[in-house]
């Protein structure tokens, strides 16, 4: 009785040893959270590894969770003690706000061949607008509505200007607190269907933001 | 006097047994699963086929893969051409519509992105996202 227990136990410890030795990429991290400057046209992570196992590892395939995002190695193959780094590189556009994407990478290393990577980038928005669209029904009165702008202190804005691409639609800014402004939006009238877009400018430079006004008529405009 | 011999070594398994599973447990504790458990605001292609009234279809994938293929009627919205593409989705828009954001993969979270944006920034209500996306949809046409 006591040689079976000491048999199982002598394969227990060897099914764990086996478990514990097995060769494996080893991750310095796995997420990683970005502070891009405003701006900024991408936000690039790199993900560091090493083979601590005792064999060759291969990378099957690397793939990322949108066409926003692209994922870069330098090598197929990482030898065992080979360290290395997979750089993903997110593109921002008119991407704002916390923004998360994920590299899945694939190896032939039996016991973890998917190991999933984060990157979480924080984009600032130098301008915010609440709401960005304003719209009247055509039996609604033709009374101004109202959009917030926040501005971001690093832009130093002291005023905005304001631009609408039609004349259906007329636009008055005023400042509503610090680094605060209110824009106020009135059509001519709603009788009949316009549309247009204002935009928004700070004095003190930097990329304009764009807001659409529109006077809706359901029957002309539902598909 | 067999019994408590068994029942002691049926113990002395499991706990040995549980080595392995502690290693791994800590091995992996910074794996993330690669699927995503359904969020609320998704919608599958059955629901939103059986959906009354006009729907507004939204493709937030890249302009090339919009240009490769894409639901009748889908306009293109994506978060690399947003300002200059938001107007003319507003301008088709009409008040009460439904609308259904999708992407190219369950794990893409571009239409999630474009969705919140419209409810948050637009204010737009009933935004919705395709449960699995363009495939999904690709998959139900068949």
């Amino acid at each position: 009785m006591k040689t079976k227990i000491l048999e199982l136990i002598a394969i227990l410890v060897a099914l764990a040893l086996a478990n514990t030795c097995r060769a494996g990429l080893k991750w310095e991290q796995t997420q990683i959270e970005l502070h891009p400057e405003p701006g900024a046209a991408t936000a690039v992570g790199t993900f560091k590894y090493k083979n601590t196992g005792d064999t060759l590892i291969h990378f099957k395939s690397i793939t990322t969770s949108c066409g926003c995002t692209t994922a870069a190695r330098k090598k197929d193959d990482v030898a065992p003690g080979e360290a290395g780094e997979i750089t993903a590189t997110f593109k921002v556009g008119a991407s704002t706000g916390v923004q998360q994407k994920t590299v899945r990478v694939e190896t032939d290393d039996a016991a973890a061949p998917v190991t999933v990577l984060a990157l979480r980038a924080v984009i600032p928005q130098m301008l915010e607008l609440r709401p960005s669209f304003v719209y009247w029904e055509n039996s609604e009165p033709a009374k101004p509505k109202t959009i917030i702008v926040k501005a971001a202190k690093e832009l130093h804005a002291t005023s905005l200007k304001v631009t609408s691409s039609s004349n259906d639609f007329v636009t008055s800014v005023s400042s509503a607190a610090q680094n605060e402004f209110k824009i106020e939006v009135q059509p001519h009238d709603t009788a009949h269907s316009a549309s247009a877009v204002l935009t928004v400018q700070p004095d003190s430079g930097g990329k304009p933001v764009y807001a659409t006004a529109r006077v809706v008529n359901p029957t002309i405009s539902a598909q | 006097m067999v019994r408590r011999g068994l029942i002691r070594e049926i113990l002395v398994l499991l706990c040995l047994a549980l080595l392995p599973a502690l290693g791994q447990a800590f091995y992996f504790r910074d794996r993330i699963s690669w699927r995503k458990p359904a969020r609320q605001d998704e919608i599958t292609v059955s629901q939103a086929r059986s959906l009354t009234g006009t729907v507004m279809w939204l493709d937030a994938r890249p302009d090339g893969e919009f240009a490769a293929g894409h639901i009748p009627g889908a306009k293109l919205l994506n978060a690399e051409h947003w300002d200059g593409l938001l107007p003319e989705v507003l301008n088709a828009w009409t008040p009460g519509q439904k609308v259904i954001v999708y992407c190219s993969k369950q794990s893409c979270d571009a239409s999630h992105e474009v969705a919140r944006r419209l409810r948050e920034e637009a204010n737009l209500k009933n935004v919705f996202v395709l449960e699995g996306g363009w495939e999904a949809w690709q998959e139900s046409a068949k």
